[in-house]
């Protein structure tokens, strides 16, 4: 009987024992530097539309990397963070444990046009918070304010309708979304279904069906569902916007700006950032993220250099916001369908 | 196509084995078994979608796995399974972290020869494997996770021995367990996580030992008090499935503790505990 056990027992290690799990990924400063070019190189989805030479960046940045202390790392998170700089694109980051690497170039030498300051002071004065959304009348009541400054924070019908509700005898509203960095696509597909009574598309999407810089699906529709809030507000709404409003907020403009009825943008050009990312590891346990998903608006334009207001109007005074009050006086002179016949 | 119609042939020769079972002659009493254990052990996996390095960690789960004689002929028996897990793995550098939780679940006929004087018992038959197992990265960058689905006929073969020690009585159990042809899911690698569920029915491929190479056995012991039986035992999983883009490769070893709850059932008398 014991034979039998062992002869089992035998059995059992041995082909326990026989797995191929010993792939290994090289972890050097060559070996990540290479694998971090390649998943770039296949995965990220603007090198043709940017017309960057990515083998070029490659050839560039190889000698030094081969030239580092394979003990530098720091120095190696440096060089990889300029390499992905290259890409000039919001979405693109490196996260180490020491450090995250982000582009900032893109709204770089746009003027700043916000100051949450001066709007509490010489606007709002006070106001209430519906899930993540500031809001008061301001201008004697005449027009309803909403601050949101992130489409990471969530709200609900319910806060919507409390809102829309304290906005019950205004002419219009202003919704600001200056520097708002971007979040979660849902929160945009949900304010936005706000202010549209039927479905609508919202825009497009390809994502890569290969390694090729031009290897993409076919178009795919992005809908905004009327369903997606049933709280509604059809009267006047301007969008403000400056460079500092990125991704989702970037998106979420494009959708206003072409399916809202009666929206106008208003403000400086939006910061871009029309990719949907994605995230990798590479060998060493760094993080990369990148964009590699395009999206357009309706008119399959890309959206990832920004969107361009209907009204350019810039914040010059230092003691109020011109951005804002231009918005009122176009709520107060005008209706919006007037407004846009006027552009 | 041709891999289709080999797939279609599989199953078609699966359905009429079930079939024929079902018209063999009957025997009277009909013996089940059901155990119900606990596995803990280590977990080694390598998901190229999320990562290329190896992550190691541990995994829990709970399996309920339930025999059977099929009640017209007691030379086959089924076998049912499911099994729950959730697992945990850690990067070499140990800076990040993957969670799984998995769900098993399968069903298997097997013919079963048996030599009861010397307690002896070979079982043979196909096994029908269901795995799903959504993974999900723990660095909050975006929440990049993954999804691994397959069902897959496997061939499945064990052996027990049943000993009498002073005390107690013993069943020691060997089986194994490899897939022959199925359906993953495969998510595509240039394809991002927001897509993963938009374009199923596109990444469902036929799988079988060429690009789905799993592989699990276990060893156990049942021992029989007075009053209860209970199981010990180890349990060995190897899965690896991809294509040339990308390979997934998951590895387990784990110890089960549990116990076992046998009983038969006749037509119209009552139910006899063994």
């Amino acid at each position: 009987m014991q034979k039998h056990i062992i002869y089992i027992l035998t059995i059992f290690c041995s082909i326990s024992c026989t797995h191929p799990m010993d792939k290994t990924c090289i972890n050097t400063p060559e070996g990540n530097m290479e694998y971090l070019w390649k998943t770039i190189d296949q995965k990220y989805c603007f090198h043709e539309e940017k017309g960057i030479d990515w083998q070029g960046v490659h050839d560039l940045y190889l000698p030094q990397i081969q030239s580092l202390d394979p003990k530098d790392y720091h120095g190696l998170f440096d060089l990889l963070a300029q390499m992905l700089d290259t890409l000039q694109d919001g979405h693109v980051n490196l996260y180490s444990d020491f450090d995250i690497s982000s582009c900032t170039k893109w709204y770089e030498g746009y003027a700043k046009n916000f100051d949450w300051q001066i709007i509490q002071k010489q606007y709002l004065h006070d106001y209430r918070i519906a899930g993540s959304l500031y809001y008061n009348t301001i201008d004697e009541g005449r027009v309803g304010y909403i601050y949101y400054s992130s489409f990471s924070n969530g709200f609900n019908a319910s806060n919507i309708y409390e809102v829309l509700k304290t906005f019950n005898n205004c002419n219009g509203i202003v919704l600001d979304v200056r520097n708002n960095g971007g979040g979660a696509m849902d929160n945009a597909y949900k304010l936005a279904s706000t202010f549209i009574e039927n479905d609508t598309i919202a825009g497009y999407w390809q994502h890569k069906t290969g390694p090729g810089h031009n290897d993409f699906s076919e178009l795919e529709e992005m809908w905004i569902h009327a369903d997606d809030m049933p709280v509604k507000w059809l009267k006047p709404v301007i969008i403000l916007s400056n460079r500092n409003a990125f991704s989702a907020t970037n998106f979420f403009i494009s959708c206003m700006k072409n399916c809202a009825p009666n929206c106008i943008v208003l403000g400086d050009k939006s910061g871009g950032g029309g990719g949907m990312p994605m995230s990798y590891e590479l060998p060493n346990g760094w993080m990369v993220r990148f964009s590699s998903i395009k999206m357009t608006d309706i008119n399959k334009q890309s959206i990832e250099e920004g969107i361009d207001p209907d009204l350019n109007v810039q914040m010059l005074s230092t003691d109020c916001d011109d951005i804002l009050d231009a918005a009122i006086e176009y709520i107060n002179s005008k209706t919006i369908h007037k407004i846009k016949n006027y552009i | 196509m041709r891999r289709r119609k080999r797939h279609i042939k599989f199953i078609t020769i699966f359905v009429v084995l079930i079939t024929l079972l079902h018209s063999l002659p009957a025997a009277a009493t009909v013996e089940h078994e059901n155990i119900l254990s606990i596995n803990y052990g280590g977990l080694w996996q390598r998901d190229m979608y999320l990562s290329p390095l190896l992550y190691k960690g541990m995994e829990i789960g709970i399996t309920n796995e339930w025999w059977q004689t099929f009640n017209r002929n007691s030379n086959w028996k089924h076998e049912g399974q499911i099994h729950l897990e959730f697992g945990w793995t850690y990067s070499e550098p140990h800076n990040n972290l993957i969670y799984s939780i998995g769900i098993n679940s399968g069903w298997g006929a097997f013919y079963s020869w048996k030599w009861s004087e010397k307690g002896w018992e070979i079982i043979l038959g196909p096994y029908l494997d269901l795995d799903f197992m959504p993974q999900m990265h723990g660095k909050e960058v975006n929440k990049p996770f993954s999804m691994d689905l397959s069902v897959n006929i496997c061939a499945k073969t064990g052996v027990s021995y049943h000993f009498k020690g002073k005390k107690s009585s013993y069943r020691l159990r060997y089986l194994i367990q490899t897939n022959l042809i199925g359906t993953d899911y495969m998510q595509d690698y240039w394809q991002s996580y927001y897509e993963l569920t938009e374009g199923i029915v596109g990444n469902i491929r036929c799988s079988g030992p060429w690009n789905h190479r799993t592989l699990k056995h276990e060893l156990t012991i049942d021992i029989q008090c007075p009053h209860s039986t209970w199981r010990l035992g180890i349990a060995h999983q190897y899965m690896e499935y991809g294509t040339h883009d990308m390979w997934f490769t998951r590895e387990q070893v784990e110890a089960i503790i549990g116990t076992s709850f046998r009983y038969k059932t006749t037509p119209n008398k009552p139910l006899v505990l063994e």
